[in-house]
């Protein structure tokens, strides 16, 4: 289920008005910034004031054990998990909604100079924190300088200065252009959005702010026990709307047998993950229903290929793994027929991804593969080391299988989650060796150059990827400040990395989620929760209704 | 003098493990043994018994594509139930997984690496660990202050943590699996050999020996290391079904034998979600092996120890 | 005496000292956590800082200095994937283990001992076969899968047991009136994780009854209570069953830690929050402060017992005391 293409935040329209009911987009108020702006496609926020009242409880299963330290954005990580604790006890300026990919939140008003260099921000009057204190510009700037999470260096050296103009207007004054401000302030990708109650963290410090935090979000926590279980309650003077559901129980389960059996059992309402073996009593039970949840592709990678004695140093070799894949078959087995055979490796939720005719899928053909074999010398294939995504082993599996028909004969490392990652977060270091294929998936918001910057371009730690055309594409994207030629350059590499197949896409992945019956609306309407883009977890999370408690 | 060694009883220890050897023999529990023959034969012989390959997936026939995938022809067809019941095939006698693999080819494989782990992982274990424990009992003060030492501080060691380690150090693989049991388990058996070589220390053919002027490796190794065998046989034949478990619940737990080999504890962790879903013989029939091996070998190491008790009962 | 306790004080303080130096050194060789933590695309700004907060961008020397200057003041560090001290997270989920390994071993007795005794009166028996074979099965089949096949059947199929296992951060600072009811509160979450491991415990249990008992029941004092016309079920109830009783504690006591530390794979199937999953979670993540703390409080216990244990045969029988 494609959600249809993503409205682009970018179309140059200069905006030089004065008055308040002009462009419902840009929010109400008068203009904070004098100059050109640059035009910002936000969507409004939804807001509700009919006071309605919580009932019922939800009770969540994560696939993995709950950290403690999602709870604090000032050390948020680049994993998107922590996101979903952020929708839960936070707020942000902008941030993904089903609204739109940037929605307003805890702002009303944005604007963004021209030349990139300011960026000016208008609070909502009256907002709070859980615990009643008012949250100000006082609190945006303090959040701002003492973020210490991801791409935190990238904002600190960037700024200039901050300017707080009044207890509700804040203006950010860069040292030089900075384009991508709005894209990694979004909530979506950073947390340096996300505003922390000065007061209170510094009274509470680090690890109090984790064990009790404090923020302007639709929930409070109210208990956890670290790692197994967190209890969050409704705010019911939540500034956007009264949430649905009184009580959220979030549950870290790792095995995924354990989360079938307490949706089966009633113990559970949403469980993450139900991928693998699992997925066909998911779908065979009348009781339980099931949300596709399109993440992000699969795809291949080959570390080393440009090294001489790889043999994927030759392009015909890389082409013949991706005839080799029968994705039709192999999406039915793994994934019940639900995956999608893609043809990229960057998910179409992203801006400036291609899909569709740009980037077809690959077909399927074992006869051609091997005289692709055969033209490259190696027509006896040869032995290499697959390192498979965690815990998708038995994917990993069906792969081998497949390359074993072309005489490419796989020896599966099967690696836990942390060791994989420690691996290839490395890059070339961490996967020595140039007969390794990588197995991955990487559903990061962002926009499509996120996806490149981290894993085609020669600079990147992580990257396997090093070409010189390639860079010249890069380096000329970086320099712009022109859209429309940074959008044409990012295709352009994209192009480039398919046509070659350093990068061979498999399928786009379903993330599938497990929902009990006692979630509301009855039905298949109920996929509504998953219309936000960029997500893999269904926030935001003050919609979600449940039947009330027995 | 050399009439009196001639007579001294511990003299040709090995011979008199053998003849020991042949009066226990004599009465041993049939089914048990019969069953742990008939697994080491089946480990031993798989690649000629197993009616397909481990790895490969059977080839199916165009019945069974059209019944799974309504077409004629398909790469090959998943989770066929065992033979009796409808839509199993003789030809897959157990089924097959959900790679279209023959589950019989892959327990019978499956049995090699049981066995071969559980074996050789309570064979370096048994060696480690007796030559420890024989050391710390003869030689006495720093030897066994400091084996001792480290024997109590390794027993709390969960094998858990040598598992991850090994894994990432050495990558995932087999022979992990055996030098975790090995170092692990050792510490089992010194314990147990320390202590009878106490009682033995003081026996007759040992000061004896000592009188003499018998160098202490030969002591050591002709004299203590024989008459301690019958408690680390004991010990090993229990181990062995500890060391099935083990490897189980490690390949359970994901850092034991690795996809795609096909280990019966690996077998089971990889089809619980299977076994949910109906599909219960993937799951259960390792079960069934993995029980029926460690039982045979518990029930022989029983039989073991009470055969051996009398010399036991010294203590 | 008291040499003799010092002497075993000592060793304790020492074993102790070796497993804390051995599963530091362990622990690092796993692998580097900050590698791991970090996702695709973090920068070295962004590591460094991680390196930094986690003390190992320390040399080897001083993580090992500080690290056990830290420990004597009962400072575990903290968590590296979990954020919050390692002493807190492990004493919240101490009790949950409690619970649940007590709850094995009361399981385990009350199957085994009862078996072993009948068994070991019964000798060669039929019952004897059938006590033996019991206890085989037990101790042959793996916990897990006994586990698997519960949940399916009571769980799921009969829908009779929930199948999560539910823990409380009761105990530690919370109000005392919750000490008791903590026990027996959400029992019907623990039936089936506590049978699934003290189904393998009963096997061993049976056994060590068994053998204590005919060892009691061929002992001279016995005989010597049956010359005197003492009723068989008199010599069986006061004097063979008490005797037997000694190793039969010892190793339950040994037991019970083991069950307590050691159900990990328990704990996973039915994600009951103890501290099994805390080491398994740990290992995974090369979460250095959570490994070494469970480990280490694992192994306190574990001497702590053995250490009682020393003591109390000291003291009941001369000949080991005076003997080393």
């Amino acid at each position: 289920m494609i959600r249809g293409l993503l409205a682009p935040v970018t179309a140059l329209v200069l905006s030089v008005l004065a008055c308040g009911d002009a462009v419902a987009q840009k929010g109400p108020g008068a203009p904070i910034l004098s100059g050109p702006l640059a035009k910002l496609d936000i969507k409004p926020a939804q807001v509700d004031t009919a006071k309605g009242t919580s009932k019922g409880t939800l009770t969540v299963a994560m696939h993995f054990a709950l950290d403690p330290g999602w709870l604090d954005p000032l050390e948020h990580s680049y994993a998107i998990t922590q996101q979903m604790y952020d929708y839960l006890v936070h707020d942000t300026m902008i941030k993904p909604m089903p609204y739109g990919y940037v929605t307003y939140g805890l702002a009303e008003h944005v604007e963004l100079a021209a030349d990139f260099r300011r960026a000016a921000f208008r609070l909502r009057p009256g907002l709070k924190f859980h615990d009643g204190h008012a949250l100000t510009t006082a609190d945006v700037k303090w959040t701002y300088e003492n973020y210490k999470g991801a791409y935190a260096k990238l904002f600190h050296d960037k700024l200039e200065h901050i300017q707080i103009v009044d207890d509700r207007t804040i203006v950010f004054h860069f040292k030089e252009p900075f384009i991508d401000f709005m894209d990694i302030y979004n909530g979506g990708v950073s947390g340096i959005g996300w505003i922390v109650p000065r007061h209170y963290y510094e009274k509470a410090g680090r690890d109090g702010f984790k064990a009790k935090p404090i923020g302007a979000g639709p929930y409070r926590l109210v208990s956890q026990q670290a790692g197994v279980q967190m209890t969050f309650e409704a705010v019911d003077d939540y500034w956007r709307r009264t949430p649905a559901t009184k009580t959220i129980v979030v549950k870290g389960i790792r095995d995924p047998a354990t989360r079938m059996a307490g949706l089966q059992t009633g113990e559970l309402d949403l469980a993450f993950g139900m991928t693998g073996k699992v997925l066909p009593r998911l779908m065979a039970d009348p009781n339980l229903r099931y949300d596709p949840n399109f993440t992000g592709p699969w795809w291949l990678m080959f570390p080393g290929y440009n090294e001489p004695g790889s043999p994927f140093r030759d392009k015909r070799v890389r082409q013949a793994v991706s005839l080799a894949i029968n994705r039709p078959f192999l999406v039915k087995q793994e994934t019940q027929g639900i995956g999608k055979p893609w043809g990229n490796w960057i998910s179409s939720e992203n801006r400036d991804a291609l899909q569709g005719a740009e980037a077809p899928v690959p077909e399927y053909n074992v006869e051609k593969a091997k005289q692709l074999m055969a033209q490259a010398g190696v027509p006896d294939g040869f032995e290499v080391d697959y390192l498979p995504f965690p815990p998708y082993f038995d994917m990993g599996e069906r792969i081998i299988t497949d390359l074993r028909a072309i005489g490419i004969r796989g020896k599966l490392q099967s690696l836990e989650g942390p060791a994989f990652r420690g691996k290839i977060n490395q890059g070339r270091k961490g996967v020595p060796g140039n007969r390794t294929i990588v197995q991955n998936i990487d559903p990061r918001a962002g926009g499509s150059k996120n996806n490149i910057a981290v894993y085609a371009v020669c600079d990147s730690p992580s990257s396997f990827v090093c070409e010189p055309q390639i860079e010249a594409l890069w380096k000329k994207h970086q320099a712009s400040l022109d859209l429309a030629e940074r959008e044409r350059l990012i295709k352009s590499i994209q192009k480039i990395m398919l046509d070659e197949h350093y990068f061979v896409p498999i399928y786009w992945n379903p993330f599938v989620h497990g929902i009990g019956p006692r979630v509301l609306p009855e039905g298949k309407a109920v996929s509504k929760y998953w219309d936000t883009l960029n997500a893999p977890y269904p926030w935001p999370w003050e919609v979600w209704e449940v039947k009330a408690d027995r | 003098m050399a009439t009196v060694l001639e007579r001294a009883p511990s003299l040709g220890g090995l011979s008199r493990v053998a003849r020991r050897s042949y009066r226990l023999v004599a009465d041993v529990p049939a089914i048990p043994l019969l069953i742990v023959a008939a697994l080491t034969f089946v480990a031993i012989f798989a690649p000629v018994l197993a009616p397909h390959g481990k790895l490969t997936p059977v080839k199916p026939t165009p019945e069974q594509c059209q019944a799974k995938f309504g077409t004629p022809s398909c790469p090959y067809v998943d989770n066929l139930p065992p033979f009796w019941f409808k839509g199993g095939s003789i030809d897959t006698p157990l089924g097959t997984d959900f790679l279209g693999r023959d589950v019989l080819s892959r327990l019978m494989y499956g049995a090699r690496i049981s066995l071969v782990v559980a074996l050789t992982g309570t064979l370096f274990a048994g060696a480690i660990g007796t030559l420890l424990g024989v050391l710390a009992g003869y030689m006495g003060k720093w030897w066994d202050q400091i084996i001792m030492r480290v024997t109590d501080a390794w027993l709390t060691l969960p094998s858990l943590v040598f598992a991850i380690l090994l894994s990432s150090v050495r990558g995932p693989g087999v022979w992990n699996v055996v030098l975790i049991l090995a170092l692990v388990f050792w510490s089992r058996y010194s314990r147990a050999v320390r202590g009878e070589v106490l009682a033995l220390r003081e026996r007759d053919f040992v000061k004896l020996a000592e009188i003499n002027g018998i160098p202490t490796r030969t002591i050591i190794f002709r004299h203590l290391m024989p008459n301690v065998m019958n408690s680390v046989m004991v010990l090993f034949s229990l181990q062995v079904g500890v060391a099935v478990i083990i490897e189980a619940s490690l390949s359970f737990l994901g850092v034991g034998v690795p996809p795609p080999e096909p280990s019966w504890g690996l077998m089971m962790a990889q089809e619980r979600e299977s076994l949910m879903d109906g599909k219960w013989w993937l799951a259960v029939f390792p079960g069934i092996g993995i029980t029926m091996l460690v039982l045979s070998a518990n029930m022989l190491g029983d039989w073991l120890r009470v055969r051996l008790d009398p010399q036991l009962r010294n203590r | 005496m008291r040499r003799y306790i010092l002497v075993r004080a000592l060793y304790s303080v020492v074993t102790l000292w070796l497993l804390v130096t051995i599963i530091f050194g362990l622990v690092r060789l796993t692998g580097d956590p900050v590698e791991m933590k970090a996702e695709a695309g973090a920068d070295a700004a962004y590591v460094a800082r991680l390196k930094h907060d986690w003390g190992l961008d320390q040399s080897l020397p001083r993580q090992y200095l500080s690290f056990l200057g830290n420990l004597l003041q009962g400072d575990f560090g903290h968590s590296f994937e979990k954020s919050l001290p390692v002493r807190d997270i492990y004493f919240e989920r101490l009790p949950n283990s409690l619970k649940l390994g007590f709850a094995a071993f009361v399981i385990s007795i009350v199957l085994g001992v009862p078996l072993g005794m009948l068994s070991a009166l019964k000798v060669n028996s039929w019952w004897d076969s059938v006590g033996k074979g019991i206890a085989l099965f037990g101790l042959s089949m793996p916990g897990f899968f006994v586990g698997l096949v519960l949940i399916i059947v009571f769980g799921i199929q009969l829908g009779w047991l929930p199948v999560l296992g539910k823990g409380r951060s009761a105990f530690v600072g919370s109000d005392p009136s919750t000490w008791v009811l903590f026990w027996f509160k959400d029992w019907s979450h623990l039936i089936m994780p506590a049978f699934a491991l003290g189904w393998y415990f009963s096997g061993a249990m049976l056994r060590i009854t068994r053998s204590g008992m005919l060892d009691v029941l061929g002992s001279d004092y016995i005989k010597l209570v049956r010359l005197k016309g003492v009723p068989e079920r008199m010599v069986v109830a006061k004097h063979a069953f008490k005797n037997s009783m000694i190793p039969v504690l010892t190793f339950a006591g040994l037991n019970l830690l083991i069950i307590v530390n050691f159900a990990v794979v328990i704990e996973v199937i039915f994600n009951w929050p103890g501290v099994g999953q805390l080491l398994y979670d740990g290992l995974s993540n090369r979460d250095f402060p959570m490994v070494q703390g469970v480990v280490l409080m694992s192994g306190l216990m574990i001497v702590v017992l053995n250490f009682a244990i020393d003591v109390l045969y000291g003291y009941v029988d001369p000949r080991i005391r005076l003997s080393r």
